[in-house]
């Protein structure tokens, strides 16, 4: 059995039995002078230990072992030797006297990471960056180039493929509320769930492979096994129509319902049959575009539904009000809640679904009309006295006449309602909408910028809609614990609400560090399901809902 | 050996100035410190080295700090370990909303403030998971 050489000049007795912890190596001492020289000829050298205190035989023997490409560990009987070893940019070091198990794993690091340098770091940068195209870099799957060379053979051999496109559908821009990191943790989520489906699944005697396509795609090959009969539809029926709920259980056991119910999966599928007329990259492109469509198609359908869902819900005012509390930081009293209308019917539950289905079949009136509606309904018994009722009320509900009309003269208490205003609209807006503030203002009612700090408008448009509440964006709470510059934005918000007289709210606090961190930094108000368990909330509702 | 292992920090800074004195200021205080000059050879090395802190310059020829500072903490094995600080002034709002977007932890302006930066790299250690 071939063996490593540990080279060194340290006669040490740690050395050797270093060594003897490593498997396959032996420990070669040679005398100082030699160093050098020994590692340009010693067969074997696996690594070059060197516990010279000479500055020039350590730069020797360092050069000497990136000529032979080999990791060199120094030991440093003192700081300049250390510092030296630190500028030659060696691969590891110690302070000596050391024991053999440090010295062991100082060499076991070294060698498993070796410092590329000059040449070879940027040969390595170039293919690094070329394997980072083959393979997506979030959930490690391979890209379409790789999986077609790889299926080459076997399509051509078994003559037939199928190919299943998995249309991964959002709602609502998940990545502008929660930012990247929550999408690409999602993503990532589902990747790992489909592989982990593929692998038990019975198609695993086959050959399937997964690739992600673009960032929310995927695409799966099925190539039957020799002497197994491909998959057929009802067997592929069934396991799509599985592998959707087991992803879907996936995203929600990790990441909560709230983000569960923004997701739809849509699966299209289309044959290929192998003709050696046409070429193969040709024909799968091909069957892959087939399968999107058809993934699509279904999408359509499904939305079609969920209008016809949305249309009976706004008959039988099938919408449930979830308030969600907002506190005193410092107290932890309540000081007002926020409604948050969901629908009843499970395809309908998310928000962010419900509006943007209304959208597409231009309910959206309707819809906010009896959003706003039930939220006031459930005033008296859902808030205590004092209480205020922050209400999301979208621009275009401005140019709404009802609404007009609802707060003129509908509205009991108008000085318990705060309207909350998104800045990624108001802006946009402005001139129109500060007319019709000025109008509720003189009624009353109160306002919230929901959102702040999403975007990069900065603190001036703020200003400019002179808001009695500021809603930190959620993205600018999630883990503010530990992000400094989170907490110089929060910082700087506190600030400027405390000239303007206004308060400022952090949204989705999820935990007790984020909690104390907004405390400290003068968060007036606080909100987020660290404070209360939306479910047995929801649950209530929901049975209230129904009865 | 007895001293306690200091996390390893990353410096980029393509004026070799600023990271010869930012080596030696780390060093001293008993960080093991590896330098790089351009974004290239950064991403090499934090692939190389593993830091468990990284003090990078937003202004490099080439791929810039923000780039990089994206690329490190998108890096499938290493980017959830490691605390990025970036080396620039960020005065304005949407300079800073910029730095979030790019996963930046925190942030440090230059002219050098010795003593500041040795406090923000404290902070930023004192937040990096245990056992590491």
């Amino acid at each position: 059995m071939s063996q490593n050489v540990l080279l060194t000049d340290a006669a040490e007795p740690a050395v050797t039995e270093a060594a003897a912890l490593l498997d396959g190596w032996r420990a070669e001492v040679v005398a100082p002078p030699d160093l050098a020289a020994a590692v340009a000829s010693a067969p074997g050298v696996g690594a070059v230990l060197v516990a010279t205190g000479n500055p020039n035989a350590l730069r020797d023997a360092v050069e000497a072992a990136r000529r032979r490409g080999a990791p060199v560990i120094v030991g440093c009987p003192d700081d300049a030797v250390r510092r030296r070893a630190l500028e030659l940019r060696v691969d590891e070091w110690f302070l000596l006297p050391a024991t053999a198990d440090e010295i062991a794993a100082r060499v076991r690091s070294a060698v498993a990471r070796r410092v590329p340098s000059g040449a070879a770091l940027h040969d390595r940068v170039g293919r690094v960056e070329y394997e980072s195209m083959l393979y997506d870099f979030l959930t490690g799957l391979p890209t379409l180039p790789v999986m077609i060379e790889r299926s080459r053979a076997l399509i051509k051999e078994r003559g037939e493929l199928v190919v299943l496109y998995l249309n991964f559908v959002r709602y609502s821009k998940i990545e502008e509320i929660y930012g990247w990191e929550k999408l690409d943790a999602v993503l990532e989520t589902t990747a790992s769930a489909v592989q982990g489906f593929l692998a038990e699944s019975a198609l695993s005697t086959s050959r399937v492979m997964v690739s992600a396509r673009n960032d929310d795609d995927f695409v799966f090959f099925h190539v039957p096994a020799a002497g197994v009969a491909v998959a057929t539809d009802a067997e592929i029926t069934e396991l799509v129509r599985r592998l959707e709920r087991h992803v879907a259980e996936k995203i929600e056991a990790q990441h909560g319902e709230e983000i569960a119910t923004l997701f739809d999966i849509y699966v299209g599928r289309a044959h290929v049959y192998y003709n050696p007329k046409m070429r193969l990259e040709r024909l799968i492109y091909r069957g892959i575009r087939e399968a999107a469509n058809a993934a699509k198609g279904i999408e359509e359908r499904e939305r079609g539904r969920k209008v016809a869902d949305l249309r009976t819900a706004l008959r039988d005012r099938a919408v449930y009000i979830d308030y969600h509390p907002i506190v005193v930081a410092g107290t932890r009293e309540v000081f007002g809640h926020e409604a948050l209308a969901r629908g009843v019917m499970r395809a309908l539950r998310s928000p962010e679904v419900m509006f943007e289905v209304a959208a597409e079949a231009d309910l959206i009136w309707e819809l906010s009309r009896l959003c706003r509606a039930r939220a006031v309904e459930g005033m008296q018994s859902k808030l205590g006295p004092g209480e205020l009722l922050f209400l999301n009320v979208d621009p275009h509900d401005f140019a709404d006449p009802v609404f007009n009309e609802e707060f003129e003269s509908e509205i009991a208490e108008p000085h318990r309602i705060v309207i909350e205003i998104t800045e990624r609209t108001a802006i946009k807006e402005y001139p129109k909408f500060r007319e019709r503030m000025k109008a509720l203002r003189a009624r009353g009612y109160r306002f919230a910028v929901d959102d702040a700090g999403s975007g990069y408008a900065g603190l001036g448009s703020i200003a400019n809609l002179e808001p009695d509440f500021i809603k930190l964006d959620m993205s600018l709470i999630n883990c503010i614990d530990t992000n400094f510059i989170k907490q110089n934005l929060v910082e700087t918000m506190v600030r400027f609400a405390n000239d303007q007289k206004a308060m400022v709210i952090a949204e989705g606090v999820e935990r007790a560090e984020e909690f104390e961190t907004v405390k400290q930094l003068g968060v007036h108000l606080v909100q987020g399901f660290y404070l209360h368990r939306p479910e047995e909330r929801q649950e209530e509702e929901r049975l209230a809902a129904r009865g | 050996m007895t001293e306690v292992q200091r996390p390893s920090i990353l410096v980029v800074d393509d004026n070799h100035d600023n990271t010869d004195i930012i080596r030696h200021y780390l060093e001293v205080r008993g960080y093991p410190i590896t330098v790089a000059h351009d974004g290239e050879e950064a991403l090499a090395a934090f692939e190389a080295v593993r830091p468990q802190l990284v003090l990078l310059d937003v202004m490099m020829p080439g791929r810039d700090g923000w780039e990089v500072c994206r690329l490190m903490k998108q890096h499938p094995a290493l980017g959830k370990g490691v605390r990025i600080i970036m080396v620039t002034a960020l005065d304005e709002w949407d300079d800073k909303r910029q730095a979030l977007q790019t996963g930046a932890d925190d942030y440090v302006s230059k002219p050098f403030d010795l003593a500041k930066l040795a406090a923000t790299v404290e902070r930023n250690v004192a937040l990096l998971p245990a056992g590491t």
